[in-house]
Order: C-alpha cells, then structure tokens, then sequence
C-alpha cells in the first residue's frame, strides 16, 4: 500500500505542488488523469524515490520513504518499483536485452526477459539495437524491463505519449495485463484508457478527497 | 559487472580505441625515451671502471677510450706492440697488460685482436675461450653467433672492412661463443692479437723483428693509482722512432677521465630527455584526464539513466572504474610493448655507440610512468562519478 500524506514539492523555479492525502492499494491499477503540469509525474517520481517532498511522506508498505537515505530509496526502487518512463530512458547503442540485463549490476535476476519479451511481440528484437526500434517497441522494451525484476508497484509516465492512439490502447492493455495482481499507477491525458484500470484518480483536482476522485471502474469514454 | 563493462565498451568501441591509441603513443614515448637514455648511459658508464691506463697513438683521447672500451668509432692509429712487451716486464707497478688491435671484420661485426685477458670477466657460453700461445682461434659475441648461425668449429673468413667484398684467404676457427651480455661485446669477433698479425702476414716480423708488429692500443692495470698516474705521464706526449725508421707519438690516458668528458655530454642528454619525460608525463596528464573526462561527460546521460531505473552510485562508480582501468590496463601494456619495439628498431643505432640495449631491461621509473599513466586514466573517473552522485539524477 502507498500512502501519500501531505506532500508539497517546491521546485527552484519556485512552483509549488501540493498534494491531497491519497492511498493506493495493493493489487489495484490505477490511472492518473490530468492536465500538462499538474503534477501526475512529480508524484511518480516521489514515490519512486527519484525526487524527494519538500514536505510530507510517502510510506509504502509502513515503510517512511522520507526516513530513509537516497541509497536506501535508490535500492528500494531497483528491488520494488517497476517504473516505465515517458522517454523510455533506454541506451540507445544497447541492444534490448543488455537494456535488460542492466539490471544484473543490482543483482536482479533477469532470466525470466526472454518470456516478456515474447508476451510484449518484440522477442524477435531481443538483440536489436534500441536505436533501431520504433517508438511503440522501445515502450514494449521499457515495459519488459520494468516487470522482469517482477516488482510489486509499477510507475507508468505517459507510457502511451510517444505512440498513436491505437498502439497505445495496445500498449496499455498489454501493460495491464502483465501487471495483473501488482499496483500499477499509471499517468496519461488521455481519458478513453480509463476503462482499461480499476480506478481512476483526476489530478487536476487534488484539493479534493481522495474518495470524491476515485471511481470505481474507471472513466466513460466520452 | 565485468562482462557488462565490456559490453558497453564494444557498444563505443571507436572512441575507446582512440582513447587507447593516444595514451599508447604518449606513454610510449615517454618510456622508451626513458629508457634509452637510461641504458645508454649506464651502458657506457658499466666499463669505465675496468682499466688504470690505456696507450694508444697521439689524438682525440675520448676516441681512444670508446675506441678500446666499446668498440666504437675507429682507431685512430697504431703503436708498436714493443710498448706492451716494455710494460709487461714492468712488473713492480703493472698487474697485467693486454694488448688491442682493430682490423677486420666479419660480416659487418668488427674483428678485435687481444688476448684472453681482455675478456676475463665475461663468460662463455659454449667453446673455450681462446688460446693466448695459439692463433687463428675466435671467440664471438652472442648476436655475432646468432645472426651468422655460428657454432664452435666453423670457421669464419674476415674481410677489411664491413664494404670489403675480398676475405683474407686463411680462416679463424670458433672455439668459443660468449654468453648475452646486452653491451657492445655482443656484436664482435674476438681472436689472438697474433691471429690479426698472421692474416695480415705480420707474422714472420713478429717471430724475428717483433718492433714491427703494431697494436691500436695497449691496456694496463696498475697495482695502484699512483703507478697509473706515473704510467700516464711517461707515455703520453712520448714521441719515439722504431729501428725502421717509422715514427710514432703515444698518449696515455686514465679511461674514466676520457669517459667523464663523455659523461659530461651524455648526463646533459640524460636530463634533457628527463625534462622532455615530464613534459610528455604532463601532456599525458593533460590529455588522458580531458579524454577520460569528455567520455564521462558523454556517459553522463547514461549514468543519469541507470540512477533513474535504481542502479546506486557504488555499482556505476564501480562500472566506470572497471571500463576506464580496462583501458588503461591495455594502454599501458601495449605502451610497454610498442616501447621494447621501439627499443629493438634503435638498438642498431644505439650499438654503434657501443651500447646494446636491453630490452628486457625495466628501471623502476618507467614503472611508475606506467602507474601514474594508469591512475591518470581512473582518477577522472572518480571525480566525475562524484560530481554525478551530487547532482540529481533527473539532471542527466
């Protein structure tokens, strides 16, 4: 379970997020909707541990996110947190597998990347260079790296917003999918995904409770 | 870690290449300039200590020494062999006196005739050393037997000179092959100061009239200093004429003094090329840290990226360490290589100043020219990996 509670990040530029209280339980996907700097992806980051609160805490499983050192954070999302990010962050001049495989530096066991790969369709690329990859299979690949450590909270950053609708509505179903009984927040702006997660928190109105944004079964549509 | 550090080396195999080439071609430089000069000097300082008094004809008296110590340059003339023969009976101050003469050569390598006493401290490697009461018997330098293929028994045909197409027509029998010892006794032909006279059909005035027979030089050792100092000043500026009328003037001279105005030259070299050492050490410093730099600057992106999906500092530090020590472990070896190369193209140049480099031969300097080189190549690594841990991943 993730509790986010009282969270405030102040950036140097002097822009000020504030967060509501929110919980995001074990075993749900859920999706955060909102408008270009609402803060959807400063959340992500300070769950993941890649940016801290100015104020406020992120506990997971009773665990103060805040007490802990960077080192500490920085292991906890290698061991836990799957993130997929908007930009892949893949090394392009690597092939999908040593993309993969990174993750050996910290131990992480990435036997199973041969059989994601072939859930995600792009197997056969397994040793093509990042470079030569389009957009949807490089999210394929980001996606794939970010299971195989087989976390149990996976971060998605507009994990659609570089691919065409169509691929990206694969994109997400696939997504889903293989992240059946984990918790997955995913940040998108596009709304016709909704139905494809258990919940769906709108961002733009985080001053609101937590229980007045989320509905059950997700956004309609239209 | 190691198989994924070369892995992402392969992935920038040029730039790594480069980074290779020039820390190879600066280090290079560097310790093959090192150590030529460090052999060259030790190379003519190693027989300077072997002989009171050396009496040769009137002249240059630095070309006299490197003449009957290292075989270099040429004679620059001839004595009477009587002035040995006078000193040999002078057995209050003389402990030995040895007679030498350059004359021939053998396939490029000089021909010197002396006696066995010339060569008491150095050992054979197969055969006898030759004997002094005998003639047209030769004792040859390790690379004479190895270039010609010599063996004991062959017999060898000398010519005038290394241009000289016509041999003399009787031939020296090898009795005996002297072990390596990287100086010029390598690269020549030993036989009887006899053997030279006898090829040169000396040898029936030697056997009636010995004042006719001539050496180049005639080396002594006195029981003290002060007989070689008295020995110096009898013969040098003496001027005499032999019972055939042919006139002669002889200088004697103290070899380390004459190896001293050598010295003098060559300890000038020495410290040039050590200052020239440190400025290429300090262009290496300079351009190892600015490449090893710009390629941390380039991996920044990379590093950033690793932080993000969870890989600490520790393992990236560690990556990079590995990948920059990899590299700077294959310069420096190679460097060394590329510096024995070198060594072995020059030696034929360098031998002919009596000196025969060694290129086995490692001065503690030149391995810490190799360690400075290596941390040179890591340190930055350090230092940029550091200012990484400082800075927010999300920077990258």
């Amino acid at each position: 379970m993730i509790e986010i509670k009282g969270v405030k990040k102040q950036f140097q530029n002097e822009t000020v997020i504030e967060y509501k209280d929110m919980v995001f339980e074990d075993g749900k996907s859920y999706m955060l909707l909102g408008a270009s700097g609402c803060g959807k992806s400063t959340l992500l980051n300070i769950i993941a541990g890649i940016l801290s609160p100015t104020k406020g805490n992120v506990v997971i499983d009773g665990e103060n996110m805040q007490e802990k050192s960077q080192p500490q954070r920085d292991k906890l999302r290698i061991k836990q947190i799957g993130y997929i990010f908007q930009d892949f962050k893949l090394i392009n001049e690597m092939s999908v597998i040593d993309n993969i495989n990174i993750l050996r530096l910290e131990g992480i066991n990435t036997k199973d990347a041969p059989e994601l790969l072939n859930k995600l369709g792009i197997l056969e690329k397994k040793k093509s260079k990042i470079k030569h990859l389009s957009g949807g299979q490089k999210q394929r690949v980001a996606i794939a790296r970010a299971l195989v450590k087989k976390p149990q909270i996976i971060l998605a950053d507009e994990p659609t917003g570089n691919l065409n609708f169509t691929i990206g509505e694969q994109v997400i179903k696939e997504l889903v999918d293989v992240s059946r009984g984990k918790t997955l927040i995913a940040v998108t702006h596009d709304d016709r995904l909704a139905k494809y997660f258990d919940c769906v928190v709108d961002m733009n109105e985080m001053t609101s409770g937590m229980q007045d944004l989320v509905r059950e079964g997700g956004l309609s549509n239209d | 870690m190691i198989k994924f550090a070369l892995k992402n080396m392969a992935v920038k195999k040029v730039q790594c290449i480069l980074i290779v080439v020039s820390i190879v071609i600066s280090t290079s430089i560097a310790v093959l300039a090192y150590n030529v000069s460090s052999q060259v000097s030790d190379g003519i300082t190693s027989n300077a200590g072997y002989y009171s008094v050396i009496i040769g004809p009137a002249g240059s008296k630095t070309q006299l020494a490197m003449n009957t110590m290292y075989f270099s340059d040429e004679p620059l003339g001839t004595i009477p062999y009587s002035v040995a023969m006078n000193l040999m009976q002078d057995g209050t101050r003389v402990n030995t006196v040895i007679p030498f003469a350059m004359a021939d050569n053998y396939n490029g390598s000089k021909v010197v005739g002396t006696t066995s006493l010339y060569l008491k401290d150095k050992s054979i490697q197969c055969g006898e050393m030759m004997n002094d009461s005998s003639t047209m018997q030769a004792v040859v330098g390790y690379n004479v037997a190895k270039n010609n293929g010599l063996s004991i028994g062959d017999i060898i045909y000398t010519s005038h000179s290394a241009t000289s197409l016509d041999t003399h027509k009787k031939g020296i029998t090898v009795c005996g092959i002297l072990n390596q010892s990287y100086s010029s006794f390598d690269n020549v032909v030993f036989t009887q100061v006899r053997t030279l006279w006898e090829m040169h059909e000396h040898e029936d005035e030697e056997e009636g009239n010995s004042h006719e027979a001539t050496v180049c030089a005639v080396i002594v050792n006195t029981k003290n200093p002060a007989y070689a100092m008295q020995i110096v000043n009898e013969y040098n500026g003496k001027s005499f004429t032999d019972a055939h009328g042919d006139a002669y003037s002889t200088q004697a001279i103290e070899p380390m003094d004459a190896i001293r105005e050598v010295l003098n030259d060559t300890d000038d070299t020495k410290y040039i090329v050590f200052v020239l050492c440190g400025i290429i050490l300090l262009m290496n410093i300079i351009v190892i840290s600015i490449i090893t730099l710009l390629n941390m600057y380039h991996s920044s992106k990379e590093i950033s990226l690793m932080r993000l999906i969870g890989i600490s500092m520790k393992k990236i530090n560690l990556l990079y360490l590995i990948q920059n020590g990899i590299i700077g472990i294959v310069s420096i070896v190679l460097a060394f290589g590329v510096s024995r190369l070198c060594m072995g193209m020059m030696n034929d140049y360098v031998s002919s100043m009596g000196v025969v480099l060694n290129m086995g031969k490692v001065y503690s300097s030149e391995i810490f020219i190799l360690f400075a080189v290596f941390l040179i190549s890591v340190i930055p690594t350090l230092i940029w990996t550091l200012v990484m841990s400082k800075r927010d991943a999300m920077e990258g």
